[in-house]
């Protein structure tokens, strides 16, 4: 027997929780799943990476997963073009007609979705970013070019959350588009996803006894992105998400988590977004997701 | 005697590939151990960030804080850029350590802590690697 998982015909961070619910509920017996992607129109860089997750996290537990491309040509060459079908490949026993299309190299796709498992992998994501996305950071998103630095230190950080605290793989993808629905205006998203532990099981041997009954994925978040704790006791661990929470500041950027069944955001003032929300439905592993909008003096 | 330190070199022969980033704790460690080997401790050392891309605050923290915490007397830092800087900055603060970074005039600043920032340029000009310039500001006398 087949379980199927449907993938959200918008799917990115606000219809995420639709979608881990339908994983939550499809894994409950053990069998087989069919995530059904057919009818999607539209998926964010969050949405690609998170749906790689699942796959993964579904894959290890029993048998390979199935996977029904998007029925649209126009979205399964997009989702080609970002580079998800590589990726799937690997996790996924795909059906429906996918593009023999290479992962772009040019346009909004500032980074395919590429796998992070390692260090190196980390230098070859920032390496590659830099060369990528200076032109579109200062000239379309109107930030100062030093900003381009910045920009590579927070997505280093993220990815880099990954090989330490996942235990596992993950996936990074960083895109630019223009996001008319909520903001009208240019944004860069960083998104990251992995299959792994989580925050809470992460931070648990150090920070369990602390939070006492308190203690859970909201918790665990609070602790890692808000009062920066690792669960390394050396003093200069747990910087990463601080930093990326400073350089957000000075560009108005939004990060959120998402890891277990808690998800915490850092709101500016553009977004209505819940600073934290718990008892979602659980889904594996954390998923990080970053955006910077474009300056609104670059509007002017 | 002042140790010089070509970061960029550095980073080369320590890890493999070529990369200009020093980003990812694995690679800072690396770095500050091929660094550790070749500096006596209490030294005076000048680090030069030139040819350095992106500096994370994972590598700032394995490199630059603890070399000062554990390792040199005064850590001056040259050719950083601004955004060397912003990954250095908060790591320091964050230890209550602070290192010397000299500016593209020559002139000396401190990063860090306050307290022992201070401490850092007197220790410079008390050992005469540095001196008073007439306009008030520290510069090197060598180095």
């Amino acid at each position: 027997m087949t379980r199927l998982v449907e993938v959200p015909v918008q799917f990115d961070d606000r219809s995420f929780d639709q979608f881990a619910a339908a994983y939550a509920q499809a894994t409950a017996d053990g069998e087989r799943l069919l995530f059904d992607a057919h009818a999607a129109e539209w998926a964010s860089p969050y949405g690609l990476v998170g749906l790689l997750a699942a796959g993964e996290a579904a894959r290890h537990r029993g048998e390979r997963p199935l996977l029904t491309a998007p029925a649209s040509p126009d979205v399964v060459s997009y989702w080609a073009r970002a580079g998800f079908f590589r990726e799937a490949a690997e996790l996924f026993e795909i059906h429906g007609k996918v593009p023999k299309t290479k992962p772009a190299k040019e346009s909004e796709v500032l980074l395919p979705v590429t796998p992070v498992r390692a260090a190196e992998d980390v230098h070859a994501v920032v390496s590659t970013i830099q060369q990528r996305a200076s032109a579109i950071l200062a000239s379309e998103l109107g930030l100062d070019p030093k900003a381009t630095m910045g920009f590579a230190m927070a997505l280093s950080e993220s990815c880099q959350n990954i090989v330490e605290h996942a235990g596992t793989g993950g996936w990074v993808a960083v895109q630019a588009y223009h996001w008319r629905r909520k903001l009208a205006r240019r944004v860069v998203v960083i998104a990251v996803a992995d299959a792994g532990v989580g925050f809470r099981h992460s931070l648990e041997p150090s920070q369990a006894k602390r939070f006492g009954d308190r203690w859970g994925d909201a918790a665990a978040l609070e602790a890692a992105l808000i009062q920066g704790v690792s669960r390394f006791r050396d003093p200069g661990r747990g910087q990463g998400l601080a930093g990326i929470r400073r350089y957000l500041a000075r560009w108005e950027g939004k990060i959120a988590i998402r890891s277990g069944t808690a998800r915490i955001a850092i709101v500016p003032k553009w977004d209505d977004d819940v600073p934290l929300r718990d008892g979602l439905p659980a889904f594996p592993g954390s998923q990080v997701l970053v955006i910077i909008p474009e300056q609104e003096s670059a509007q002017a | 005697m002042i140790q010089h330190i070509n970061v960029h070199a550095v980073l080369q022969q320590s890890v493999a590939g070529f990369y200009a980033d020093l980003v990812t704790r694995p690679t800072g460690r690396a770095v500050r151990e091929s660094i550790e080997r070749a500096l006596p401790p209490g030294t005076i050392a000048v680090m030069d960030f030139t040819g350095v891309g992106c500096l994370d605050y994972s590598c700032a923290d394995e490199i630059v804080a603890k070399l000062v915490r554990e390792k040199v007397l005064v850590l001056l830092l040259r050719g950083t850029s601004d955004a060397h800087r912003e990954a250095i900055e908060p790591v320091l603060l964050g230890h209550g350590l602070a290192a010397v970074c000299e500016r593209p005039d020559g002139t000396l600043d401190v990063l860090g802590a306050r307290e022992p920032a201070a401490a850092l340029l007197d220790e410079l000009v008390a050992q005469q690697v540095a001196a008073r310039t007439p306009g008030g500001a520290i510069a090197l006398t060598a180095a």
